[in-house]
């Protein structure tokens, strides 16, 4: 130590004592636990108990399906949502939005409190008393004069007591609710009419088909239900006595549902109609129709194989044998949508549609008009345009806007956003800060349907019925309440109501659903069912003579481009409403695999003319708009075809969602469907050109063939029939086999059912605390899934085509694991009961037994990631969050297997066969998963297990794996 | 002046540390932690024969007993002022009527009582005291005789070596030995 000359105590010397005898009181005094607090409740919450779950049944309102669910509830918090299998739509099932749904309920972004838009064009919190006496005085204010038809209400399809309330009250103020769906498929309702002379939208039977011919109709992904038709889908379409049904899927782009069919006939945009009237053609003149087709022959005989396949791109040979086998199968149906909707002959092309299954004899069969679908109901496109001519000539005073947001899901070309601009006073209910909302003087926050008593009838025979699963998060009230309140403040509303809360008003009306009798005795019966569910009757119909009269016209388009520009709607976000949510926007879309982002689809070809590669920028410019975005080359389009899906390109909507991708809507004219006067959504055409930009393409696979090793099997259909040789041979091992008593835990994995949907991706996310890294910790494959859907491109006899294989990865808790041997710390180990154990709490991070995995299923923990409050609120207490330098992977919901236990040892039994699911077995909707004990061989998964059809991935690795993959049945060449 | 230096640094360091050591003793010496309320289990297990499930009423349906709601303690004490008389809580002397005030006041607040956990497990050990308690395990076992205690401490270090101890010697036979010794069992 060095001194100084005045003999005092150096600067340096003196740190180092203070480092010292600091750093001894840090080691000794710091080291004990922080102090833990246990904070009981004031008052304790009927019916909840500390540690165990409860369970609410609801309705999902993610989309206008109306999906029954189930949410499980924590301490008062919704963690998880479950199907609910007593509803007859969804039967159990999920998709991966509702499973999202939560993030929405727990959003960091939503609206806190009221907002009342300043002078300064600044939004400012505010109480709901002030905002609500606000509300009224605009409403009053409106009213001033005797004017009437100047306040409309603008809501989605809220089919249910708030819309009749919404309509009892627009009544009494002069005014006109209007119900807006992005997606309204009119032409359909409208081709109904024509056809049949029900102005409705039907429910189909899929399931009960065995031959399907999809005219665009993207059921796997957005169309009209789409969790009950990928469960149809998965019905008609698996292996049953050694026969599958077969799928046909006609669209310009092969989409998710596309690549799940049999057979993918690329079709020229807009020539769909004359495609089903050329199948019909050859059905009725090779004498396969079931009915006289009386009538029809005049109109069919215009569409010789000849001419259609000219007109339609469809080779002659195809024509014929669709119509040979759609005429042939025991029950067909053909059903259209999507594109095939989308055109300005869209109800010409499904009328088409209508006529081709009137001519194999389907309708009635297979088309139920018994239980129509409530958004049959909504306002049609042209009500939207008035209403833009309207608040342009300023008629509109007072608008209230709830649950949509047109000012992203309207084409730009409509100038929604220049019209809404013009109205006096708009109001905002949702809880959201979108596009719409922005431009709103007053903003009252909805709850999320999470949070609120309601409900929703999405067809004639069910009305569900949603309830709160908790307290609202934030300061936010239901709107059927703030309607009610406002109530109180108007004169002409004043004293119209007995009911002072929006529950006193919905109990009021389900007083007339409900069967009479003890009404609390069956409300409580509806609320524990989710709802109310009738049988469907039957409704009969017949090919009305105007749908043989009918001429049809060619598809217009507009612009001079080269290529015709699809935008379609996305599985993961909907309209745009899903982009808000971390889960969707990591949850890989199914063909790219990409995440975070927007792309346009390319075919080779084309790509090859632009001289674009697979992440190159290309600007398509269309007469309305300009769009860039990435590039993704892609077999499963037609060359003259460009497709960007909707959803992405908000320019508010929060902090995942904002400033993120491309809105297609940008490009699209205002041109409507001639007949109904729907929007047409596929009309216009583009230029495409390269910026010579180039940015990696953000994807979870990079590669698209299985480069000859073969992970996702397939079994040709002639073979299954003829009975494969399956025999279950065991190699000499050096090691004794492994014994288990009472349980093995193990899986079956069907990959005929599997259609790549990703709901079980997203419900595992949710289920095990798995965190959201974001598009640049994806780049660097740091993503955390502990199941992906791995999806393979293969080339097929046919030279064009091509054929997709989904194939779910997750952790094959093998029997043999490399994973175990090389962890230096016991953190990895082979339980008991056949699970591959992750002691999160050892693991030290050394991340060989990553390096050592074959199926690359375990995951590494680079950071802490966090979950910005209070999207933290949804994490499940019974699964540890998870912190920096630690490895993650799936243990089949091992928390839930404890669980089963527990409840199993109450009663001094086993835990039985289909007891509890895991979770991404109770997402799916296509039963593909099915989880269970193999030491039970009753048990499904026990007898899947050596099914014909099942292989172990990788076999020959001698993994030894607990998961049985069922192979894919392949047609053989027709 | 190096010498000064070293003498200065010595009863420097010994100071740190025993201050450091006091800290760290405060929190797991034989006393427990200080409670908001001076709650005697004693007074209120051993003296008012009260079942500890009337109070921590979910340890045998959940993984979790329960601490009673403010509700609940006010459930006997909107009765029961408690005597106006001093009381040797383990070597403090305190008022009981004083301390019943303060359960008062926090229910008037309609505040809960921010009551200081003496036992802890950390979040990646799923320990469940239904499974315990239906096995027919005394809360004394694991606790201590916590109806002897004033102020309520920790008895057993609750640590993976105390679980497993008590996991081998009362395992039933192999099967039930291997359960209970499996990691999954308790860590997921």
């Amino acid at each position: 130590m060095s001194q100084d000359k005045k003999g005092g105590l150096k600067r340096r010397d003196f740190l180092k004592i203070i480092g010292v005898a600091g750093g001894t009181a840090a080691v000794t005094g710091a080291c004990s636990p922080p102090v833990e607090q246990i904070i009981p409740y004031v008052i304790p919450p009927e019916g909840i108990i500390p540690g165990l779950p409860n369970y609410y049944s609801s309705t999902c309102r993610e989309c206008p399906a109306g999906c029954g669910i189930v949410v499980k509830n924590r301490e008062g918090r919704a963690i998880k949502v479950e199907g609910n299998t007593k509803s007859p739509i969804n039967s159990g099932a999920t998709c991966a939005r509702g499973q999202a749904s939560l993030q929405g309920l727990y959003n960091p972004d939503r609206i806190k409190s009221p907002l009342l838009k300043n002078d300064d064009g600044r939004m400012k919190p505010l109480g709901w008393e002030s905002i609500e006496k606000s509300l009224s005085e605009k409403i009053v204010k409106a009213r001033s004069g005797d004017k009437s038809g100047n306040i409309v209400f603008l809501t989605n399809n809220i089919s249910g007591t708030l819309s009749t309330l919404i309509e009892d009250w627009m009544g009494v103020l002069g005014g006109a609710h209007i119900q807006y769906e992005t997606f309204a498929y009119e032409p359909l309702k409208e081709a109904n009419k024509i056809s049949f002379g029900i102005e409705k939208i039907p429910t189909y039977n899929i399931e009960k088909t065995d031959y399907l011919l999809s005219f665009g109709a993207d059921f796997l992904e957005t169309w009209l239900s789409p969790v009950e038709y990928t469960a149809d889908f998965s019905a008609m379409h698996s292996v049953k006595d050694k026969s599958v049904g077969k799928f046909v899927y006609i669209d310009p782009r092969a989409s998710l549902t596309g690549t799940n069919a049999d057979q993918w006939v690329s079709i020229k945009p807009g020539t769909e109609g004359v495609l089903a009237l050329g199948i019909a053609n050859v059905i009725v003149n090779e004498g396969l129709s079931s009915n006289s087709a009386g009538g029809l022959q005049g109109l069919l005989s215009n569409y010789s194989p000849d001419k259609v396949s000219s007109i339609t791109d469809v080779p002659k040979e195809v024509i014929t044998q669709i119509a040979k086998e759609f005429a042939g199968a025991d029950s067909s149906l053909a059903i259209g949508g999507g594109v095939a909707s989308s055109g300005t002959n869209a109800t010409q092309t499904l009328v088409a549609i209508n006529i081709l299954n009137y001519v194999a004899g389907n309708i009635g069969d297979t088309i139920d008009f018994g239980d129509t679908l409530s958004i049959s109901d909504v306002n049609s496109f042209q009500d939207m345009s008035s209403l833009i001519d309207s608040m342009n000539s300023g008629d509109i005073d007072l608008i209230l806007i709830h649950g949509v947001n047109p000012v992203f899901t309207l084409p730009k070309s409509m100038k929604f956003k220049e019209a809404l601009e013009k109205v006096d006073t708009i109001v905002s209910f949702s809880s959201f800060m979108d596009e719409t909302t922005e431009l709103s003087d007053l903003v009252l926050p909805d709850n999320t349907f999470l949070e609120s008593w309601g409900d929703y009838s999405p067809r004639t025979s069910v009305k569900g019925l949603t309830q709160p699963i908790m307290a609202p998060v934030f300061n936010t009230k239901s709107t059927g309440d703030v309607l009610l309140s406002i109530s109180g403040q108007v004169e002409e509303l004043n004293g119209r109501y007995v009911q002072t809360t929006y529950y006193d008003y919905l109990r009021d009306a389900w007083k007339d659903i409900l069967p009479s009798g003890d009404f609390d005795k069956e409300w409580n019966k509806a609320l524990e069912d989710g709802g109310f569910y009738e049988e469907p009757t039957k409704v009969a119909v017949s090919l009305s003579s105007a749908a043989m009269g009918i001429s049809f016209p060619d598809a217009e388009f507009k612009g001079e481009g080269e290529y015709y520009f699809m935008a379609y709607p996305s599985y993961r976000y909907y309209d745009g409403r899903g982009a808000n949510k971390p889960w969707l926007q990591e949850l890989p879309e199914a063909i790219t695999t990409g995440v975070w982002d927007s792309w346009v689809e390319v075919h080779p070809d084309t790509a090859k003319k632009l001289g674009i590669k697979l992440g190159d920028f290309v600007t398509i410019e269309s007469p309305n708009g300009t769009i860039d975005t990435q590039a993704y080359v892609y077999e499963g389009i037609r060359p003259d075809t460009l497709a960007v899906m909707i959803g992405q390109g908000h320019t508010a909507y929060g902090r995942y969602a904002k400033d993120r991708g491309v809105n297609p809507l940008d490009l699209l004219p205002v041109t409507t469907d001639q007949l109904s006067g729907g929007f047409a959504w596929l009309t216009t055409k583009v230029n495409a050109s390269r910026t010579g930009k180039h940015a990696q393409f953000v994807q979870t696979q990079y590669t698209t063939t299985q480069h000859d090793r073969v992970i996702a099997e397939t079994v040709a259909l002639s073979e299954l029939q003829k009975g494969i040789h399956h025999e279950e041979h065991h190699e000499a091992d050096f090691y004794p086999p492994r014994e288990y008593h009472t349980y093995r835990w193990g899986m079956a994995i069907d990959l005929q059912k599997c259609v790549g949907c990703g709901s079980c991706v997203t419900a595992c996310y949710a289920e095990n605390n798995i965190a959201f890294v974001g598009k640049d910790m994806v780049a660097k494959r740091r993503d955390m899934a502990w199941i992906r859907i791995e999806r393979y491109f293969e080339k097929t006899d046919d030279a064009k085509g091509f054929r997709t294989m989904y194939f779910p990865m997750l952790c094959q808790q093998c029997g043999n694991a490399p994973c175990e041997p090389v962890c230096p710390v016991f953190a990895t180990y082979h339980n008991p009961e056949g699970l591959n154990g992750m002691v999160y709490n050892r693991c030290v991070g050394t991340r060989y037994c990553a390096n050592n995995c074959t199926y690359k299923v375990r995951k590494f923990n680079w950071f802490t990631y966090k979950w910005p409050e209070p999207l933290d609120w949804q994490l499940n207490p019974d699964v540890t969050v998870r912190s920096k330098g630690v490895m993650e992977k799936c243990t089949f919901c091992v928390q839930r297997i404890n669980y089963a236990k527990d409840l199993a040892k109450d009663d001094s039994r086993d835990v039985g066969d289909g007891e509890f699911k895991v979770a991404c077995e109770q997402a799916c909707p296509a039963e593909a998963i099915v989880f269970g004990n193999l030491e039970d061989h009753e048990s499904n998964a026990s007898k899947l297990s050596h099914d014909d059809r099942g292989y172990r991935a990788l076999e020959f690795v001698n993994t030894q794996p607990a998961i049985t993959y069922l192979k894919k049945v392949v047609r053989d060449k027709a | 002046m190096r010498n000064r230096i070293k003498i200065l640094s010595l009863p420097t360091l010994v100071l740190f540390t025993l201050v450091g050591f006091y800290f760290y003793n405060a929190e797991s010496s034989d006393q427990g932690p200080t409670q908001p309320v001076r709650f005697s289990h004693k007074i209120h297990a051993t003296e008012d024969q009260i079942p500890c499930e009337y109070c921590h009423s979910f340890v045998d349906v959940s993984p979790i007993p329960g601490i009673p709601s403010v509700k609940k303690c006010m459930g006997c004490h909107s009765q029961i002022a408690g005597r106006d008389v001093d009381y040797d809580f383990d070597g403090t002397t305190i008022n009981i009527k004083n301390e019943i005030a303060k359960v008062r006041e926090y229910w008037a607040n309609k505040e809960p009582i921010p009551w200081v956990k003496v036992n802890s497990q950390p979040g990646y050990v799923h320990f469940t005291h239904k499974r315990h308690i239906k096995r027919g395990f005394e809360c004394a076992q694991c606790h201590g005789d916590v109806a002897q205690m004033d102020q309520v401490h920790e008895v057993n270090k609750m640590n993976m070596g105390f679980c497993i101890q008590c996991h081998t010697q009362n395992a039933k036979d192999e099967a039930e030995l291997t359960h209970l010794k499996d990691c999954l069992t308790c860590h997921y």
